[in-house]
């Protein structure tokens, strides 16, 4: 595995160097890719290991955002209380939606999100007292770690990185962990998977709770990255392109989480630069995906390697 | 809590209700036909609403004559769909999670599509027999209100003559129920199914067109509309066209008479909170016994 | 044999739509003992034995596992007090690996909590440890070695069946309930069943066994013969194979 280990230095090496190459819109665009790669690790687990579609994380994202806006702005509190009392409730609120919403399966689960979805986005717009509505919450403070302030895209980008890196370690060992294994047997077969003790309802109940943490954490990275949050940012459309993120990389490869977060971000804004269309050729985008790739960039690049090396054996881990 | 209030939510309700019933009855008629969910559902009023609007004020076409094309363009727009996209994926034998990304996939392009050709302004037709008002115990009806209803009453009805004595129609139903008995008796299932989408789109036209001369028609109207098709159609059991209808109403009805009182903006909300209890605390009743697995 | 059954069915009865299924269905499966049962198609075999593992609930009478009703338990809770079934379709977990297969029959011997797996703490690993070595164990003493990193999808039917009845046994069963484990299998897959039927017995697991595979059945020490719902024979293979109501409705002579 020592080529394995020269890619992960190699790449390594390109992302410690690459903030002091990039001008600074790219290099902000790598912060949002960041923070994306967290909220969209969450739905992959959801997607890729227990078979749900999640079209909610827009919620968990903006509870995250607005609880480091509130805390910080309207309560003057350090920023660390935001990112905890976002997690807490974004936590408890997937856990007690969760418990009845995940007996859903298949179109009624992926729906029933959606309009979970839909409904925080109206209460985010109509609860202005707490989000500012459409004006939202400005003048949230950067980060300041030991009196270092985290206040241009190159320093944030490290500091997103590492709390992104983070996430995948934690997800990484999560899959290859006993927990891994039954919400993969539940997947094949939760028939089966029953009669081996698993627990499916409380097991997609907690990873649908660690996709809420993990949502959180993004949005209120993305809170003190903005310093202003307000509705638009959370709508369903933002769901949409959270739930893109593993779609299009490929929901069980960690890899692939951070390839579909890199799409979602940069393309939209190449395509920007053919103007007004750019909507058009996102949308057209993912169908092209959802028609032609099925299993995403990652399974279309494992399947392509193992059309180039057919004597390899078909199943590395 | 006057009486006149309370007859005027009954009004809206039932108003919104069949709007929510036409975009339901399309949705069902698509996954009895298809087992496709299709999230794409509310961009058929968006596309019908806004043909019509085009029809009648660039072309100058004759309002009747406008309302036909809009309708048709629906049609038109789901016959295309389920053979360039659906009948692909239904040969590789995708899942439902697919078809699901597929039709938001498409969503979001005809939805950045009226934004990128149209802009992002709202726009109104003119209410189908004049701008008058019935005014029943000081609560205002417009004359528009009630045609919405008897034309959707009338769709209902039509729908339901379509399914039971029509030839075509009730080869649609046994495509939908056993594809491979209905094969062997010479149904062509495809085509089938492209009926389904052509009805579906056709159904989502009309209620956009419909509605828009009570609510303005834009880019972002699709998606609510979806939501809120697929509420009717779970609400009356979605493999039943007929139920969705009654759905469509009751749904209409509960979330008008809801926020009698409070801002109307928690309409959404008390629609979507309904359509989540209503799945959990009837996952299977409401249904029936054939709709939920995909296949 | 004055001791408590390991399970005993009293008065069982289920119905769908209406239409009675079982009536009235007692019999005691012994500690350590193989039973049996047999019963021509819509008899209510299926039915039974859903009831039994937890799938389906009865709308009649009383079923004790160990001397306590199990009727409120759910199919996990059954499962951690020993009582594991298998289907009559093998249901192996296709997209995973024979060995991972197996680790998941495992899992219910350990208890880490997710957030242990998430942090992967050194009790979690060392749990997850002891899950691969008892599964390579089972691996190699059902002979599936060769096979332990061949996803599942690519077994033939007598090795899925083998597969599902290692999953099960590597969870320390003490009841294994078999659904017609021969459907599918050839006579020499059969006969290597049956040794392990007859093997696993001998190491104290208790079996009940679904079947219409005369053959098969008479490693049972009592079968119960059981026709539209209602038991009409009970004893040992040969004592089943005289009866002159069974030879009449299920042998059909």
């Amino acid at each position: 595995m020592t080529s394995r280990l020269l890619w992960i230095v190699a790449a390594l090496v390109i992302w410690a160097a690459l903030p002091f190459f990039v001008p600074r819109n790219i290099a902000d665009l790598l912060v949002f890719t960041g923070i994306y790669t967290i909220a969209g690790l969450g739905i992959g687990l959801l997607l890729g290991h227990c078979g749900i579609v999640n079209l909610a994380q827009a919620t968990f994202y903006g509870l995250g955002a607005y609880s480091s806006a509130y805390c910080t702005v309207m309560l003057g509190l350090p920023s660390i209380a935001g990112f905890v009392v976002g997690a807490v409730i974004s936590m408890a609120l997937a856990y007690l939606i969760g418990r009845p919403i995940l007996r859903l399966t298949g179109y009624f689960l992926a729906l029933a999100t959606l309009a979970l979805g839909a409904i925080a986005s109206a209460l985010f717009f109509e609860w202005d007292w707490l989000t500012g509505g459409t004006l939202g919450i400005g003048g949230i403070p950067k980060l300041d770690l030991f009196g270092f302030v985290l206040d241009r895209p190159s320093r944030y980008y490290f500091f997103v990185w590492i709390v992104a890196f983070t996430c995948m370690a934690v997800a990484h060992n999560l899959v290859g962990s006993r927990t891994g294994l039954m919400l993969r047997s539940m997947r094949d077969s939760s028939t089966a998977a029953a009669s081996l003790s698993v627990d499916l309802q409380a097991l997609r109940t907690q990873v649908f709770v660690v996709c809420a943490l993990f949502g959180s954490l993004a949005g209120s990275l993305f809170a003190h990255h903005a310093s202003f949050v307000s509705t638009q940012s959370f709508t369903v459309d933002r769901s949409i392109s959270f739930l893109l993120i593993p779609v299009i990389g490929g929901a069980t490869s960690i890899p692939g989480i951070v390839a579909g977060a890199l799409f979602v971000t940069f393309l939209p804004e190449l395509l920007s630069k053919l103007g007004d269309i750019h909507q058009i050729l996102f949308g057209l985008a993912l169908v092209g995906v959802v028609v032609l790739l099925p299993d995403g960039l990652m399974g279309a690049y494992g399947r392509l390697q193992r059309r180039l090396a057919p004597r390899r054996s078909g199943h590395d881990h | 809590m006057t009486l006149s209030l309370v007859l005027q939510a009954v009004f809206a309700g039932v108003t919104n209700g069949i709007v929510y019933a036409l975009v339901g009855m399309g949705l069902s008629a698509i996954f009895k036909g298809s087992r496709v969910i299709n999230a794409m559902q509310g961009e058929f009023a968006v596309i019908g609403a806004m043909t019509t609007v085009l029809l009648l004020t660039k072309s100058g076409w004759p309002y009747p004559a406008a309302i036909a094309g809009g309708a048709l363009a629906g049609a038109l727009v789901g016959a295309f769909i389920e053979i360039a996209f659906v009948r692909y994926m239904a040969g590789k034998k995708a899942s439902e999670d697919s078809f699901l990304l597929l039709t938001i996939g498409l969503a979001l392009t005809l939805s950045a599509s009226v934004l990128f050709f149209i802009g992002r302004d709202g726009h109104l037709l003119p209410p189908i027999g004049g701008e008058g008002v019935l005014i029943v115990l000081d609560a205002v009806i417009q004359f528009h209100a009630l045609w919405l209803i008897a034309i959707g009453i009338g769709a209902t009805l039509l729908l339901r003559a379509f399914f039971h004595r029509t030839t075509l129609g009730l080869s649609m139903m046994a495509a939908s129920i056993d594809p491979d008995g209905a094969a062997t008796t010479g149904i062509n299932v495809a085509r089938m199914r492209t009926f389904t989408f052509v009805l579906g789109g056709l159904l989502g036209a009309l209620g956009g067109i419909l509605v828009t001369p009570l609510i303005a028609v834009d880019y972002t109207l699709g998606l609510n509309l979806t939501l809120k098709g697929f509420a009717a159609a779970v609400l009356g059991g979605l493999t039943n066209p007929l139920g969705a209808a009654v759905g469509g109403v009751t749904l209409g009805l509960v979330e008008s008479l809801a926020i009698i009182g409070i801002s109307s903006s928690y309409k959404d909300v008390v629609a979507f909170t309904v359509l989540i209890v209503i799945m959990i605390l009837m996952p299977q009743g409401i249904l029936g016994r054939a709709g939920r697995r995909g296949g | 044999m004055t001791t408590d059954p390991l399970l005993a069915l009293r008065q069982v009865g289920h119905s769908f739509g209406g239409l009675a299924v079982l009536r009235s269905v007692t019999f005691d499966v012994p500690e350590g003992g193989i039973v049996g049962l047999i019963g021509p198609n819509g008899s209510g075999k299926t039915t039974l034995f859903n009831i039994v593992s937890g799938y389906i609930r009865p709308l009649a009478g009383t079923i004790d596992y160990r001397g306590a009703s199990i009727a409120g338990s759910s199919i996990q809770q059954r499962g951690l007090a020993g009582l594991v079934r298998t289907f009559q379709t093998p249901q192996v977990f296709e997209q995973m690996t024979v060995l991972e297969n197996i680790m998941v029959g495992c899992t219910k011997l350990t208890r880490t909590n997710m957030l242990q797996d998430l942090l992967r703490t050194p009790a979690a690993r060392a749990q997850m440890q002891e899950i691969r070595r008892r599964a390579e164990a089972a691996c190699e003493r059902f002979r599936l070695g060769a096979l332990a990193d061949l996803p599942a999808a690519s077994l033939t039917a007598g090795q899925r069946r083998i597969l599902e009845i290692a999953r099960a046994v590597v969870g320390e069963p003490r009841l294994l309930l078999l659904d017609e484990p021969s459907s599918g299998l050839n006579a020499q897959e059969i006969e290597n069943l049956r040794d392990w039927i007859v093997r696993l017995n001998e190491e104290g697991i208790t079996v009940l066994l679904v079947s219409h595979d005369m053959g098969l059945m008479t490693v049972a020490h009592t079968v119960h013969t059981l026709y539209f719902g209602e038991i009409i024979a009970s004893g040992d293979m040969a004592a089943i194979q005289r009866d002159a109501r069974v030879r009449e409705v299920y042998l059909g002579v």
